[in-house]
């Protein structure tokens, strides 16, 4: 994961239906067992070129970590804001985000240096 | 944002013998119809866990040992903050229910005095298997006035019953003082330091 992009909030202008005045609309949670992760309006929308690996990773193909390029996430501060949520071990000052309940993921990751949580709109379900 | 969304956060540990499902406890990937490689071959450190106890919303925040348990190397760094403990032995090997009056020892040696403790013999669904009768775990943990509860991890039997418990616990004896979340809010942002152990504590 580069971290290269800066963190770029995006306004009120949203083209995405889930995210009103800056924040997520509606309930974040887990797209395989529906645990809640995020309550409404307590992640920030923003847009960042991010790459995380694949939820499903194909096996047998050596120890290379399978990637794809994330865009849109929303950004929580305070760890203490989820309401269930997994953190891995550290990798390169990332610890990534999973579902607490069923541990699909990575959801997200979290950001060993500035303590911030990164939760991938395209890895979740809003309801 | 800057609001506080919860009342109340408690720090848990996971505590017991290798192999007696800690990491299953918190890591409950099984039989679910995708493969997790990722998260699995990185493995989970803690979990923010959400549940409401009379009306007061709490925040766990729960830590598996990592394997350090294999080394008896748990000390106080690792103790540090909590407010609660499971100590977790499996049903089918004795040894590892011999080993909680260990466990028990340690922490009372790195552990805050007043950590709340609670007892599960898991894997209670490997009936066949069973070494240690329910009600022997019952009496260890009426001998030291812990709480007890059999758990399968794996079929998820009472894993978030006894989280809720241990909790209620917590609250319990903190509703004397006026614990506010900002009291609660220990530094747990980091993983204890792994710095090489001043000793063996518990064989």
């Amino acid at each position: 994961m580069s971290d290269s992009e800066s963190v770029e909030k995006n306004g009120i202008e949203v083209s995405n239906e889930y995210v009103e005045n800056g924040t997520n609309k509606l309930i974040v949670k887990c797209k395989f067992c529906g645990s809640k992760m995020l309550d409404k309006k307590s992640g920030t929308f923003v847009k960042q070129e991010k790459d995380l690996p694949l939820m499903q990773q194909e096996t047998g193909k050596d120890a290379e970590v399978q990637n794809e390029k994330v865009n849109e996430f929303y950004h929580v501060e305070n760890m203490y804001t989820f309401e269930n949520i997994g953190f891995t071990h550290t990798v390169d000052n990332y610890k990534y985000l999973s579902c607490a309940d069923c541990d699909a993921g990575p959801v997200g990751y979290y950001d060993m240096n500035t303590k911030h949580s990164f939760v991938a709109l395209s890895r979740i379900n809003h309801a | 944002m800057a609001k506080k969304t919860y009342d109340l956060l408690f720090k848990l540990l996971l505590i017991g013998d290798s192999g007696v499902g800690k990491t299953c406890i918190l890591f409950r990937f099984s039989d679910n119809h995708f493969t997790t490689t990722f998260i699995s071959t990185i493995g989970i450190d803690f979990k923010i866990k959400t549940v409401e106890l009379r009306g007061k919303k709490i925040k766990l925040q729960i830590w598996d040992t990592a394997g350090q348990e294999r080394f008896h190397t748990i000390t106080t760094s690792y103790y540090r903050g909590a407010m609660g403990i499971m100590l977790v032995y499996d049903i089918t090997n004795e040894k590892t229910f011999d080993d909680i009056v260990k466990w028990l020892r340690n922490i009372d040696e790195h552990a805050n005095e007043d950590v709340e403790k609670m007892i599960l013999g898991n894997k209670c669904d490997m009936e066949e298997k069973r070494v240690i009768s329910k009600e022997r775990g019952e009496a260890i943990a009426h001998e030291h006035g812990i709480r007890f509860m059999e758990t399968s991890a794996k079929l998820n039997i009472n894993i978030d019953r006894a989280f809720s418990e241990l909790a209620e616990a917590i609250l319990d004896k903190s509703a004397g003082r006026e614990a506010d979340a900002d009291h609660a809010r220990i530094a747990v942002e980091r993983r204890p330091s792994r710095a090489p152990p001043a000793r063996a504590c518990c064989s």
